[in-house]
């Protein structure tokens, strides 16, 4: 054995048979061993010139280098520098099981080295599943990235893909580079393929380019924007395809949302969203994620806020995407709208609270096909100022057993109308006080269920409000409607949504809540039943909609974990007079690992006969063989749920979504097969195809395919995370 | 049947100052402030490092996701979600609650004619979904073992 000295490490070489000049060089024949530091090169022969601090070795070499591992015929390695290079070479990269072989490898430093004429792969070898083939691939561990140009990727010993160049990362983390590619046939588009390309910006903002080629239309270009820093966030996106071959315009959607404080107290918030015509949802439904959005929101707001009080300044609008055979109204534009919000909790027990909301409402009534505004009408004025005062006062007692809150209120609005109907005044206003009490006990015991020990709560609760009529049938109707009957609404003081209605009341809400808390105060299961008692007749109401009666529906609700694995929902809305749930869902989980669910749930709302809705959705994820998933989800229109002037005939039972998908989990890449059915408008769905094959390793982060998967599976996971990614 | 009324025993919080790292002008802080000043022998304290307990929000989030398509491809439900995850530290930055997520989820039907209307109605869920949370959070905090 012989040592020695350098600057940092020592080096130690052994062998057989050692011989050299001292000081000079060393020859190291048969079981060679040099070892300096994390290095380590294994050889039949080696020369080691102490001068240079260079090795030359030949014949059987195995190299360690940083936990990489390299093998090859020759080498010759300055140690300090790193420098060197290594013939016929195969190589394996710790961080991410990347490996392959070459020609040559050159050795830069100890971070770089340039694979001549090599191949990449994170397969096990000899025999991949899939590799790079590259003239010239750097590895550069210190930025993380390989880069490989004269490029042809290989599955299955079939070339794929060739590139001029390409860039990869080599460990998990988010890198710039090509993501897995997409081909599909969509019914509308034909041929589809999405070669999507994400560019790291930074940590904290990302850019994502989604050329798609579409065969019936041309290239579609898309790209997604997305930014988070200390006092601002937001995304962006953007598609847009130049002289669509089918109908020779230029056909773009784009949508921003964007959120910024600035001093602390301000926030400038915008949603914004657009599309260039009325079809688009039709003939793009599976690009864009919002897609099902026919009424496209543009919404921007300037907050002040401090602890007590609040001012918002927002203007909004929307874009319809008309579907001529079901023609939608178009909401009216908030032009603009200022609310000021004041709010003192706890001043001597006392909260006190106000809103002032002041709107100019404008509507474009000249929409071709609209039915609702097309003519000056009584309740569907063209513009419309409206200033509203909601003053509050309520003295709420909380004790751990019961709590009773009495509250006062007052509802004061002024209405400037134009363009109303002949006759109906231009100028109107109204002032409602309403007294509310809501009261309630809670009750506690021990219990058990289903085998655990558990806290079971009884809570009934009382509310009773008291609101005297004012006559409102003349009055617009800008944003105001009937809700959901729901728990919420059962608590609220006013019938309505918005502040066009006021409803007179005299009337009193009673419901129990019973819940199941286990040990760490973590809610396993609830029950709950509610209903409200009119003490005399509803007066205030939208026109066309009769609602006297003196009790309302029955509303009932279950919800939790029956077991580890099943949790089990159900809402009704039960109508006394009517003898018929009205309003009613059923739904089960069923979870029992990773990677498999299945749910199943019961939709049916027959509130309004106009559109009624009955649906069975069904939706599941199972590993169906080995390495093999299945996921699934169709959702069955159970009755004919098109509104009656959608002349489209009548048809009682109906796939409304379906989707069905496979993944194939190898090793070292994963494929997916999803199939997609979805309806876009009155007479037309579109179905998709789609295949992706993502390589383990030369990208990180998925794409279209997986979106669709999730949206629409409750409790999806993605087979490549250990955690299994989001859970919902 | 074994019912008791609740008593302070079984809303008292286990510690004797609490700091909440919500914003000041956060709608949930504000109603659970409101709370824990109700169940007694708990006071909110402004400096972090003197409260035997520090509660910190790490996500919370508003979503909606379509629930159901009717045949005409026009959305008729939809699912609201009020995402709320915390942990809860002592003075020291040891943990006495790992992270917990808190998920409260509504379905609404929705109607494109109505949608400003529908937006009201929204706002109303997630404030009827923003008390459940607050009862619930307390319920989590008062389940904690005392310091």
């Amino acid at each position: 054995t012989a040592q020695t000295a350098d600057k940092d490490e020592p080096i130690n070489v052994s062998a057989e048979r050692i011989s050299g000049r001292p000081d000079r060089e060393v020859h190291l024949d048969k079981n060679v061993e040099i070892v300096q530091g994390t290095t380590v090169i294994e050889s039949d022969r080696a020369t080691y010139n102490i001068l240079n601090d260079e090795v030359d070795a030949s014949g059987n070499i195995r190299m360690r280098r940083m936990g990489d591992r390299y093998t090859g015929d020759e080498l010759r390695m300055r140690i300090d520098s790193g420098e060197g290079y290594v013939t016929n070479p195969t190589y394996h990269l710790q961080t991410n099981n990347g490996q392959g072989k070459a020609e040559r490898i050159d050795f830069q430093s100890q971070d770089e080295a340039v694979v001549e004429d090599g191949t990449y792969s994170t397969c096990e070898m000899p025999d991949p599943d899939w590799y790079l083939k590259s003239s010239r691939l750097q590895l550069d561990k210190e930025r993380d990235t390989g880069f490989a140009t004269g490029t042809v990727v290989y599955f299955k010993g079939v070339p794929i893909l060739g590139t001029p160049a390409m860039s990869f990362p080599l460990s998990d983390a988010r890198k710039s580079g090509v993501l897995p590619p997409t081909i599909g046939a969509t019914s509308t588009g034909g041929l589809e393929v999405t070669v999507p390309y994400y560019f790291n910006i930074a940590p904290n903002r990302d850019l994502t380019l989604y050329p798609k080629v579409i065969s019936k239309r041309g290239l579609q270009l898309g790209a997604e924007m997305r930014y988070l820093g200390q006092t601002y966030s937001g995304e962006t996106r953007v598609e847009y395809l130049p002289s669509d071959r089918e109908t020779k315009t230029d056909r773009y959607a784009w949508s921003s949302l964007h959120t910024q404080t600035f001093a602390p107290a301000w926030t400038l918030a915008w949603n914004l969203n657009g599309a260039s015509d009325d079809r688009y949802p039709d003939d793009f439904a599976s690009t864009i994620t919002a897609s099902k959005q026919r009424l496209l929101t543009r919404d921007m707001s300037l907050t002040y806020g401090s602890s007590f009080w609040s001012a918002t300044l927002r203007a909004s609008n929307y874009q319809v995407l008309q579907d001529p055979i079901a023609p939608i109204s178009r909401p009216y534009d908030r032009l603009p709208q200022l609310a000021l919000h004041a709010e003192r909790q706890d001043f001597n027990g006392w909260d006190l609270a106000a809103d002032v909301e002041a709107t100019r409402f404008w509507h474009p009534s000249n929409l071709v096909g609209d039915p609702t505004y097309a003519q000056p009408s009584l309740y569907y004025p063209r513009v419309g100022d409206r200033l509203v005062v909601n003053p509050r006062l309520s003295y709420p007692i909380i004790h751990p057993g019961y709590f009773i809150t009495p509250k006062l209120s007052l509802h004061a609005t002024s209405y400037s109308l134009e363009n109303r109907a002949a006759g109906a005044p231009g100028s109107l206003s109204r002032a409602v006080p309403t007294a509310s009490i809501d009261t309630g006990l809670i009750f506690e015991r021990d219990a058990s269920l289903f085998g655990n020990a558990v806290t079971q709560t009884l809570e009934p609760r009382l509310f009773y409000v008291y609101t005297p009529y004012r006559d409102q049938n003349n009055f617009p109707l800008f944003d105001t409607g009937l809700t959901d009957f729901s728990y919420a609404q059962l608590f609220s003081e006013n019938r309505f949504v918005g502040h066009d209605r006021i409803s007179d009341a005299n009337q009193l809400t009673a419901a129990v809540v019973s819940r199941f808390l286990d040990q760490s105060g973590t809610e396993l299961a609830r029950v709950a039943v509610g209903q409200r008692y009119y003490f005399s007749d509803q007066n205030v109401a939208l026109p066309g909609v009769l609602n006297s009666q003196t009790k309302s529906d029955l509303l009932l609700a279950a919800a939790g974990k029956v077991s580890r694995t099943i949790s089990v929902e159900g809402n009704m809305q039960y109508s006394q007079s009517l003898s018929k749930m009205v309003r009613d869902n059923y739904g089960v989980r069923w979870q029992p690992g990773p990677m498999r669910v299945l749910n199943l749930q019961y939709r049916r709302d027959i509130s309004n006969l106009a559109s009624p809705l009955e649906q069975l959705d069904l939706s599941a994820q199972w590993p169906i063989a080995q390495r093999w998933y299945g996921v699934g989800r169709i959702n069955y229109s159970l009755r004919n749920d098109q509104p009656a002037n959608a002349n489209v005939g009548n048809r009682i039972g109906k796939v409304a979504e379906a989707l069905l998908g496979f993944e194939y989990k190898a090793d070292c890449w994963i494929l997916r097969l999803v199939a997609q059915r979805t309806p876009t408008s009155s007479n037309t769905a579109t179905t998709g195809f789609f295949l992706q094959l993502e390589l383990n390793g030369l990208s990180r982060i998925g794409s279209n395919p997986l979106e669709a998967l999730r949206k629409n599976i409750p409790g999806y996971q993605m087979i490549n995370q250990p955690n299994g990614g989001e859970f919902r | 049947c074994g019912f008791r009324l609740r008593g302070a025993e079984q809303t008292r919080l286990p510690f004797k100052t609490i700091y909440l790292g919500f914003a000041d002008n956060s709608p949930l802080g504000v109603e659970l402030r409101r709370y824990i000043r109700a169940s007694g022998g708990t006071e909110i304290v402004a400096d972090r490092k003197a409260a035997e307990a520090v509660l910190e929000p790490l996500d919370e989030r508003r979503e909606e996701s379509v629930l159901s398509l009717n045949s005409q491809g026009r959305i008729r439900e939809l699912s609201l979600f009020y995402r709320f995850s915390f942990r809860v530290l002592d003075g020291s930055g040891k943990q006495l609650l790992e992270p917990t997520n808190i998920l409260i989820k509504r379905d609404m039907s929705f109607n494109e004619a109505a949608v400003l209307a529908k937006e009201g109605e929204k706002a109303m869920l997630y404030r009827d979904m923003q008390s459940d949370l607050v009862q619930q959070i307390l319920r989590r905090l008062a389940a904690l073992p005392s310091t």
